[in-house]
């Protein structure tokens, strides 16, 4: 790779994003307290929620213009993922956006209606992250409460459908998974096949750890935040526990990953909506980092509340739970870690 | 938000063309084989070639001994010096941190001469701030100056001063009146090294790099060289202090690195370049590619990680996740290559130019260079989450001599 290349570092974000980064800010905040993420367990959805992120344009935002959508583009997808990260929730916003924008790119008839129902938020959208193969099922995100699964199969883009979702499996992050079986659906629309079908899925996948890592930024700042409010009031031995630098040190480390982890997931969805081919490695890099920064920031955030983090009642532990139960959604890190390894032996080769 | 290239003039293309004929061909094997042996941060022929045509501080005036350079002219002076090796340029750095004391504090016919002869590369300021019982609390300095009409008596000694032997003043700081609270007793001066009663001693340090322990017996210096009021000390220090504690917070359209520790972040990068290259070329000892090893690409993928990580971390955070991620990532690379990962620059066998054999060595240096990773752990802890300030014993104290 160049290491000394005349690009721009400007992380700057512009009007329209700001207001979108403070909008989607208040809509969490005011629509999403914590009391609704508990009722809203262990499902994790929240009919009431999601309604009213579809009125607030969410479910249409990232759709191209071609189809009734705002054709607005990760960055600003990235800026909101921020701010469901920091509510963590209860709605299926990111299996949802990058599933519908996959199947608009797609550019294919026979799917008007799905991507309008999609569009209001009636019907919602899951992505499968393994191919599909007979006999085995998969754990779907969103796949308690979606009616339609994109997946792989051989070479093809299939969108899967079901007439009512499978049972949802109580997990670790309160997130609605279910199983599917999806090689025994009979219900099934050929999105895309060929070259065109593996663009538009891995296309899909990127997107889905872009917004992952910028939703566990979000998750992860307002974790710390709630143990640095902690550690401010808290005395030890006469003096407050934030004064110990053994308190402070890894809350300062925290907060620098997340500032880190926030530069490079925006700074990916960038490269997705203006550069695409140049740094492929990115949108991987920006959910191993994020997930990083997400395990160990909420870890050190809950243990630094010493026994009251531990306990259910602390709402640190909801953050905590969902750092993995989100994280994980976009698969294995390590995985992740030998993709870009290949990336950067085709940058020098 | 902006990534993208830089679109240039065809004037500003036509620059960075020159500069990079210009260096390649000033930035010969010796220049290289020099700086490996010295480790002096410093190379007086590169440093002339470059002042001679105002290329050193190219930002500054033509009339200062600068180029003009706009901002852009002067990303892409920066870029191109990268390019051929950081390390000759680091008293550059060090000294544009004094310089712009000077220039504020300084009067203007006694400045001028010595920022024109900064600029033409024939003088080089370094930084005499840490003492021997003290790192990183620099206000704590003990080294005393006493006025004695228009001359000051300077005692005592400085440490890690990097540069001194090559340098032709320090930026010292001085104590001038022990009864103060540490903070407002202190007071700047610029010192002529060759005067008498300097003596300086080589420090080698595991990173190859030459720093200096410098003592000063009876130093006589006149109160010209005086940089801002006596026992105002603290605040001329801030000036340049705040810039090398936030160079790069400033967006300046994305001209500037966002992370202070960017230069930390470029060595490491240069490994993972070296380690790729080697692998494509290697066979591991079943007669497979390296390149298609799993631990090879797992490790490249995690120092890529933080590789980025360290560009990307805006301010003081980026010069403790710079230093952080070299070090753990250094040792990791030279993990993965085994044995030959150990040989350094020219050996026979040796992978590259010995990139990674440098970068485990030198990583540890990035602790601590220009306040330790802990000391930026305070300040973010202070200025970024806001956590209220230790009272620690030392915090307050008033000098020797003042009891309570």
């Amino acid at each position: 790779m160049d290491l000394v290349e005349l690009r721009r570092h400007d992380y700057a974000l512009d009007e329209i994003s700001q207001e979108v980064l403070v909008a989607f800010g208040d809509f969490f905040r005011d629509q999403c307290p914590s009391s609704l993420v508990r009722e809203s367990q262990p499902v994790g959805f929240s009919q009431e929620l999601w309604d009213r992120l579809v009125e607030m344009g969410t479910t249409t935002m990232g759709l191209p213009e071609s189809v009734g959508g705002d054709g607005a583009g990760m960055v600003e997808l990235a800026l909101v993922a921020e701010e469901f990260g920091r509510a963590v929730a209860p709605v299926p916003y990111i299996e949802h956006v990058v599933t519908s924008r996959a199947l608009a790119r797609a550019n294919n008839p026979a799917l008007a209606d799905v991507i309008a129902a999609a569009a209001n938020g009636s019907r919602i959208l899951a992505l499968a992250s393994a191919p599909v193969m007979p006999g085995t099922k998969q754990l779907i995100p969103a796949g308690a409460i979606a009616r339609d699964v994109l997946a792989m199969v051989g070479d093809a883009l299939v969108l899967y459908s079901a007439d009512t979702p499978p049972a949802h499996v109580p997990n670790q992050g309160s997130t609605p998974l279910a199983w599917w079986d999806l090689f025994s659906l009979p219900n099934r629309t050929v999105v895309a096949t060929g070259e065109e079908a593996l663009a538009i899925y891995t296309r899909a996948h990127d997107e889905r750890m872009v917004l992952t890592a910028s939703a566990l930024v979000g998750l992860t700042e307002y974790a710390l935040g709630l143990t640095v409010e902690f550690t401010k009031t808290r005395e030890t031995m006469g003096v407050l526990i934030s004064t110990l630098q053994g308190v402070a040190f890894p809350l300062t480390d925290i907060a620098t990953n997340i500032a880190g982890a926030r530069n490079i997931a925006r700074k990916a969805a960038w490269f997705l909506d203006f550069d695409p081919e140049t740094r492929p490695e990115l949108p991987a890099i920006a959910l191993v980092y994020a997930a990083q920064t997400a395990t160990q920031g909420t870890q050190q955030a809950a243990h630094l509340q010493g026994g009251l983090g531990f306990t259910v009642e602390n709402d640190i532990s909801l953050y905590f739970l969902r750092s993995k139960g989100w994280g994980s959604l976009a698969g294995d890190p390590t995985a992740h870690l030998a993709a870009i390894g290949k990336h950067v032996l085709s940058s020098v080769n | 938000m902006d990534f993208g290239f830089v679109e240039l003039s065809a004037q500003d293309r036509a620059l960075q063309q020159e500069i990079r004929e210009f260096l390649a061909e000033l930035f010969t094997p010796d220049v290289f084989a020099l700086e490996h042996e010295t480790g002096s941060g410093f190379n007086a022929k590169v440093y002339e070639a470059l002042g001679a045509r105002g290329w050193l501080y190219p930002s500054l005036p033509v009339e200062q001994g600068g180029a003009g350079f706009t901002a852009l002219q002067n990303r892409i002076m920066e870029l191109e010096l990268d390019r051929q090796d950081a390390r000759v340029m680091m008293m550059k750095g060090t000294s544009s941190l004094p310089m712009a004391a000077i220039r504020k504090y300084m009067p203007a016919e006694i400045a001028d001469p010595i920022l024109k002869e900064c600029a033409a590369g024939r003088a080089v300021v370094c930084l005499g701030y840490s003492e021997p019982d003290g790192g990183s609390d620099i206000a704590n300095a003990k080294v005393r100056a006493v006025q004695d009409g228009e001359m000051w008596a300077i005692n005592g000694s400085k440490m890690w001063t990097t540069g001194a032997h090559i340098s032709t003043y320090t930026f010292l700081i001085t104590r001038t009146d022990p009864e103060a609270p540490k903070h407002k007793g202190i007071t700047m001066f610029l010192v002529p090294l060759h005067s008498e009663g300097v003596t300086i001693q080589a420090i080698r340090t595991f990173s190859g790099e030459r720093t200096n322990i410098v003592f000063y017996e009876d130093v006589q210096v006149h109160d010209s060289m005086r940089i801002g009021g006596v026992n105002n000390g603290w605040t001329v220090l801030h000036g340049p202090l705040d810039e090398e504690h936030s160079i790069g917070i400033d967006s300046n359209g994305g001209l500037t690195d966002v992370s202070v520790g960017v230069s930390f972040s470029r060595v490491l990068g240069a490994s993972i370049n070296e380690v790729a290259q080697w692998a494509l070329k290697t066979a591991s000892a079943d007669g497979k590619s390296m390149a298609e090893d799993t631990r090879v690409l797992e490790r490249l993928g995690s120092a890529m990680v933080d590789y980025e990580a360290g560009m990307c971390t805006p301010g003081p955070m980026g010069r403790v996740k710079s230093s952080d991620g070299l070090v753990k990532q250094a040792a990791q690379l030279q993990d993965l290559v085994g044995p030959v990962g150990l040989l350094p620059m020219n050996a026979e066998g040796g992978i590259g130019v010995g990139d990674i054999e440098y970068a485990h060595r030198f990583a540890q240096g990035t602790a601590t260079y220009g306040g330790t990773v802990e000391v930026f752990r305070t300040i973010i802890a202070q200025h970024v989450l806001g956590l209220p300030k230790a009272q620690l014993p030392g915090a307050k104290v008033f000098m020797a001599g003042k009891k309570k």
